[in-house]
């Protein structure tokens, strides 16, 4: 495994232990509703659906049908508070 | 008019969008793993590798959750639900392993959904799902009480968002004189923080009953943010008003002032504590009514021998404020004095403004020669003033102008127009602002890097008509600068200057940044 691979596993099994993980995911959660991306994802789901055939769709369908789109639509303001309160969080914890 | 039985009956028959509820599709292949103490087996892979909620289950879940072929945590990691095994669904390890194995079945270990390789396909086996709904409450339980998320900026562009689809705008059908509740359950349902927390599922319910009126609200909030363009009809809702608070019971028109607080109570009431406490403390409780809605209002009473002061904070979820033109008396203030400079109120012609109302409620009041006070200074009873100042703002500040007045006397409204504005900055008006006049620090300045206590207008609610029959509607405030009017099942699109050129009733404000608690 490469150092930053490492790194990741390190970071996030701290994220985990601490509860901190859950807490980030809460708030990513309220974040993504509030800025409207949940209601776009809704959306792309609703055509990937229509696409397929609603007898026929799968998750998988739906997963690769808007993963790329979705990830793409994640408002810079969002992913930027999350990094600040995981370097936050990171922070804490070395003290 | 109030519409009788019948009709009402009609009514939701011809106006109702039926939500069909979907029984949980399973799969015959589960039966192989349906065996033995396959339960107890289940809601252990839940409690350890899914929703640890102890802090011994999230170490081992940090430790062992990586994929066994290549070692990384990400990629949608799954467990075999057969044996010991974790595989990247992404990258197909753990479909490698239910092909080798003959394991057919497998958990996702980030949202506990069940997958089947033989339907290829995740599945919802009803006694499954059962288990998986209550290893996740009992998680949650452990987790203990969640904080507010942080935000820097509440209310975004409208561009953002595609113009066909504006979720959260929705009529309400008026059961006869009821639109005292409609008007109310509009501010409620575009309070950002309350919306998010109830489109989280973030309401877990422990009443046995069905009277729940949190279960109603969440539910209210689920038909108004469905899509759903007809109006709903909020039959549940007023039935389980009436049942909770009968003073507000029956056909007449009610005070909307008087439904807002006592659904913040009801609702208060219903909603336990996260931590498990009895959620009826008041200065401990931390429900989404409380962290919301609940400021705390300091009074100060100075003895006018010794200057000594006795202070308490009582909590409060709205402000209810005197007008000019009221019985009680109204004197005008000098211009210049605490509040005018801050929020730069501009008006022509004199008119009261907000701030005018919050000077007059924070300035100190003589309390008279027929009302002294006993003073612990002194030991006896002396001439004193009274100052309410504000010691802990809410993050929704509800200012309540008091219009009707019941006095002896009369019954009438007061129509004098009071001007608000759409951004406000209660500084002048804290406790802590008081003091550092007190000890003669100059007023902050206006552009003061404290934005604590700026709030932004989001919701107005208007009354129209006399005390014995009138009609209340609301402005609701979407993104950034789109408002709405909300009359009872007629919504449409309403410019700011409709907005602040209204007379005003109730005034909901939001605070504009949160701090991370």
């Amino acid at each position: 495994m490469s150092k930053e691979t490492q790194m990741r596993a390190a970071i996030n099994q701290k994220l985990i232990e601490m509860g901190e993980r859950e807490r980030l995911k809460e708030l990513l959660r309220a974040k993504l509703i509030e800025c409207g991306w949940r209601d776009q994802l809704k959306a792309l789901c609703k055509e990937v659906i229509k696409e397929k055939g609603l007898e026929n769709v799968t998750v998988e369908d739906l997963v690769a049908g808007v993963t790329p789109k979705g990830r793409a639509l994640v408002p810079d303001s969002v992913k930027k508070e999350l990094l600040q309160r995981i370097r936050a969080f990171l922070a804490q914890q070395s003290t | 008019s109030h519409p009788p039985i019948a009709d009402l009956e009609n009514t939701i028959s011809k106006n109702s969008d039926v939500v069909s509820v979907m029984s949980p599709a399973g799969c015959s292949h589960v039966n192989g793993f349906k065996v033995d103490n396959w339960k107890q087996n289940l809601r252990l892979i839940y409690q350890c590798f899914v929703w640890s909620g102890s802090v011994e289950t999230r170490k081992r879940k940090a430790k062992s959750c990586i994929c066994h072929l290549c070692g990384a945590h990400l990629n949608r990691l799954h467990s075999c639900l057969h044996c010991v095994f974790f595989g990247c669904f992404s990258k197909k390890h753990i479909h490698e392993h239910a092909k080798n194995k003959r394991h057919n079945l497998a958990i996702d270990l980030l949202y506990g959904g069940i997958y089947c390789f033989v339907c290829q396909d995740y599945i919802y086996d009803k006694d499954m799902e059962q288990i998986a709904k209550e290893e996740q409450r009992k998680a949650w339980k452990l987790q203990g009480s969640h904080n507010i998320s942080s935000c820097s900026s509440l209310f975004l562009p409208l561009s953002m968002f595609p113009v066909s689809s504006l979720p959260g705008l929705r009529g309400l059908i008026n059961l006869g004189n009821t639109c005292f509740m409609n008007c109310i359950v509009q501010a409620l349902t575009h309070t950002p923080l309350l919306r998010d927390f109830f489109l989280s599922d973030r309401h877990k319910c422990e009443m046995q009953s069905n009277s729940c009126l949190v279960c109603e609200m969440s539910q209210l909030f689920q038909e108004f943010y469905s899509g759903h363009r007809s109006p709903h009809i909020p039959f549940r809702l007023l039935h389980l008003v009436w049942t909770h608070a009968r003073h507000l019971a029956g056909y007449e028109q009610q005070d909307a002032h008087e439904f807002l607080i006592a659904a913040l109570d009801v609702l208060h009431r219903h909603c336990k504590d996260d931590n498990g406490k009895k959620a009826n403390n008041p200065n401990h409780c931390s429900c989404i009514i409380d962290q919301i809605f609940t400021g705390g209002l300091q009074s100060d009473v100075t003895c006018q021998v010794c200057h000594g002061v006795s202070t308490t904070i009582d909590p409060f979820w709205d402000i209810s404020l005197d007008l000019p033109g009221s019985s009680t008396p109204f004197w005008p203030l000098s211009p210049g004095s605490d509040g005018s400079v801050v929020n730069g109120d501009s008006h022509p012609s004199g008119a009261t403004t907000l701030t005018d109302c919050l000077r007059r409620f924070t300035r100190p009041e003589h309390l008279g020669s027929s009302a002294k006070i006993k003073c612990s200074g002194c030991h006896s009873y002396q001439e004193s003033t009274k100052q309410l100042t504000m010691k802990r703002l809410p993050i929704v500040a509800c200012f309540h102008l008091k219009r009707f007045e019941h006095s002896a006397k009369l019954r009438r409204k007061i129509t004098t127009y009071v001007s608000f504005p759409l951004e406000l900055d209660m500084t002048p008006f804290m406790a802590s602002s008081k003091e550092s006049r007190m000890n003669g620090q100059y007023q902050q300045p206006v552009d003061s890097l404290n934005n604590e206590n700026k709030y932004s207008l989001f919701a107005v609610v208007n009354h129209q008509g006399t005390l014995e029959s009138g009609h209340y509607t609301t402005f609701i405030r979407q993104h950034k600068d789109q408002w709405f009017k909300c009359d009872d099942a007629i919504i449409t699109k309403a410019s700011i200057k409709d907005v602040l050129d209204s007379e005003g009733y109730l005034l909901f404000y939001h605070k504009q940044f949160l701090e991370y608690e």
